[in-house]
């Protein structure tokens, strides 16, 4: 017995030497006018969704700003694991936490009061909850607009599929702006929306993706990161095709067979806004929207579906990039739509 | 009727993974261990039974033959996962849902870390493709409902009575029920009651394994950490509700996915009531269902949850 108990504590010890990696991004220490910024996040920041995207903008917000950022991010924390890494950030010195997620609202308020040095950020929110808190909000209804006037003129079954993950937050203001687009293009189309309940249930996402599939939708889109198991859903079927909510989906095979456009959120313009702030000694208070006018959204189309691109879709996209690019809150009545 | 095939053609193959795990689960409740660590072996099944093609093709087309060989060693893997926990709560006579709980952690993060570690990022792969059965898939209606499938639904099905005959008509099946209703007994006629334990979880974890593999081969063709979201509890729930038999536990997971299904199909027929109630619909009605059909709890294992010392008299 005491050789097999030996065997699994060498077993244990093995695998924590192989697997063990550290979370720091940079491995330069803290210096004069350098911020200390950490990331918590629910889901990986590989997940091709939400956490990615954050991940990806602070990447981008550090080459921007060369030494100006020490970034440290831990994966997989959930609402309530959440605060005790907070706490082990803030024991450590970190001059920024971001809390990427509207649940973590409550751990971000609490520590807020206990800590008014610290810095804290999370988003998609719109309230202001305290002098030292950033909130961000994507207004989405955008991306979602310029995804439904694709699908709104790609669809031949005039049926279309918005697989979504709950009815709240940013995802909300996609579905909506998403529908808006379609209508504004095609009336006569059948927009199916339905929720999984969950924001990374990649099968069920995928098994109500194929139930709109065959339910007749021919062009589908989807919110978050379970939107994933949708697109891989599409794969399946040769005639369908997909709007992507985030740009790493095109790098993804099924991404580049189905996947028409992605827009995505430009994390880095709103990281490198909270380092500027702190720069201004603002620490909070401060509620950042994500739009095309701040250069929030990025949208591209997939080259190799380019095909299926006609000159009259670029056209009505181009157009309406150029009005949102023009003046925030364009699409105002986006909360007006009924799912 | 369109909708009515479409939502019945889905259900059987939703359906796969639950009926696996769930028969899974059977054997090691019918020998006296629940195992609550069913979500963490799917997990495990779900990352090897994907790394095999993916580690081949790169996430390109393999031969179906490196799909077969990831869900071989899922069940592989599964198994030992099995055993393991029988290292824990047979000879080690831990608590057995402590240990299931602990077992669930590991096996969602060691997949999880070993994923991170050897692929990377969210991947799909091409994964199995439908194997529809001559002459039977051309039959109006039924064919599309069961016979145009890939083959491990078929193999899913088909083991149900294969299940049965084994618990109930194969000595090795009695001595399963023997060590899960009353072991004492079982061990006062020579039977090794922690051999056949260790055996049934053993075949407890290869289908929980096979479960993983095919969701991640078979039905959603990618692998995440989030992959199993609880479906491995479902299939412990299923085991309750359908009172240790095998025909009563598959048609438990055709329950669950047939009200799952006709959720999603609902849910776009845009009528006004909030999606969180079509949502939770498949839950709520394998609980109803549990609460009308649990006053005949007479298979119940007597023995379930129960440590097996043969020193000492209980």
């Amino acid at each position: 017995m005491k050789r097999l108990f030996l065997a699994l504590v060498v077993l244990v010890a093995s695998c924590a030497v192989v697997f063990a990696g550290g979370s720091s991004e940079t491995a330069t220490s803290s210096d004069e006018g350098q911020y200390k910024v950490a990331l918590i996040i629910e889901n990986t920041i590989d997940d091709r969704g939400w956490c990615q995207a954050m991940h990806e903008g602070i990447q981008g917000a550090i080459e921007q700003l060369p030494g100006k950022i020490h970034y440290e991010y831990s994966e997989r924390m959930t609402t309530v694991d959440s605060e005790s890494i907070a706490r082990q950030y803030i024991a450590d010195g970190f001059d920024l936490i971001i809390a990427h997620g509207s649940q973590y609202r409550n751990m971000v308020s609490d520590l807020a009061s206990e800590f008014p040095d610290v810095s804290f950020a999370f988003g998609t929110s719109s309230d202001i909850i305290a002098d030292n808190v950033f909130t961000y909000m994507p207004e989405s209804e955008e991306t979602g607009y310029l995804s439904g006037l694709i699908a709104g003129m790609l669809t031949k079954a005039n049926n279309v599929g918005l697989v979504g993950p709950v009815d709240s937050g940013d995802a909300a203001r996609y579905n909506r702006g998403f529908i808006l687009g379609v209508q504004a293009v095609n009336p006569d189309a059948k927009v199916n929306v339905a929720y999984t309940g969950s924001f990374s249930d990649y099968v069920r996402s995928g098994e109500l993706a194929t139930t709109q599939i065959l339910a007749g939708a021919d062009v589908l889109t989807g919110s978050s990161q379970q939107a994933i198991g949708a697109l891989r859903a599409c794969a399946e079927y040769p005639d369908v095709l997909w709007l992507g909510q985030d740009l790493a989906q095109l790098d993804t095979p099924e991404g580049q067979a189905k996947c028409v456009a992605a827009s995505a959120y430009n994390y880095t313009a709103v990281v490198v806004g909270l380092i500027e702030s702190l720069d201004e000694g603002v620490k909070g208070g401060v509620c950042i929207p994500m739009n095309f006018n701040n250069d929030g959204f990025v949208f591209d189309y997939n080259p190799a579906l380019e095909s299926v691109v006609t000159d009259e879709i670029r056209a009505t996209v181009d157009e309406a990039i150029a009005s949102f690019r023009a003046a925030p809150g364009v699409l105002a009545n986006w909360a007006d739509v009924q799912i | 009727m369109n909708i009515i095939i479409n939502i019945l053609s889905m259900t059987v193959p939703f359906s796969v993974a639950l009926l696996l795990a769930s028969l899974g689960e059977m054997f090691n409740q019918r020998s006296g261990v629940f195992n609550l660590g069913c979500e963490g072996i799917m997990a495990m099944g779900a990352f090897v039974g994907m790394l095999i093609p993916f580690s081949i093709g790169g996430g390109g087309a393999v031969a179906a033959g490196w799909n077969y060989l990831g869900i071989l060693l899922a069940a592989v893997v599964g198994a030992l996962l099995g055993l393991f926990f029988g290292v824990v709560v047979v000879t080690f006579r831990a608590p057995q849902g402590i240990a299931g709980i602990g077992l669930q952690m590991f096996g969602v993060g060691t997949a999880g870390t070993l994923f991170r570690h050897f692929v990377g990022g969210t991947q799909s792969i091409p994964g199995l493709s439908s194997n529809p059965i001559p002459f039977l898939s051309d039959i109006p209606i039924v064919g599309r409902i069961f016979f145009s499938h890939n083959i491990i639904v078929y193999l899913a099905f088909l083991f149900v009575p294969v299940a049965w005959y084994i618990l109930q008509k194969t000595s090795w099946g009695l001595e399963v029920r023997a060590c899960g209703t009353y072991p004492r007994a079982a061990d006062s006629m020579g039977i090794n009651v922690n051999r056949i334990r260790y055996e049934a979880l053993a075949v407890g974890g290869a289908l929980a394994g096979l479960a993983g593999a095919y969701l991640s081969v078979c039905q959603i063709k990618m692998f995440s950490d989030e992959l199993i979201a609880g479906r491995g509890f479902i299939a412990v729930a299923l085991v309750y509700f359908g009172h240790w038999k095998p025909v009563r536990i598959m048609l438990g997971a055709l329950l669950f996915s047939f009200t799952q299904t006709i959720q999603y199909n609902v849910q776009g027929l845009g009528i006004n009531i909030p999606y969180e109630f079509f949502v939770m619909l498949p839950y709520v009605v394998v609980v109803v269902v549990l609460a009308f059909t649990s006053k005949n709890q007479t298979t119940s294992p007597a023995a379930l949850g129960k440590p097996f010392n043969r020193e000492i008299r209980t």
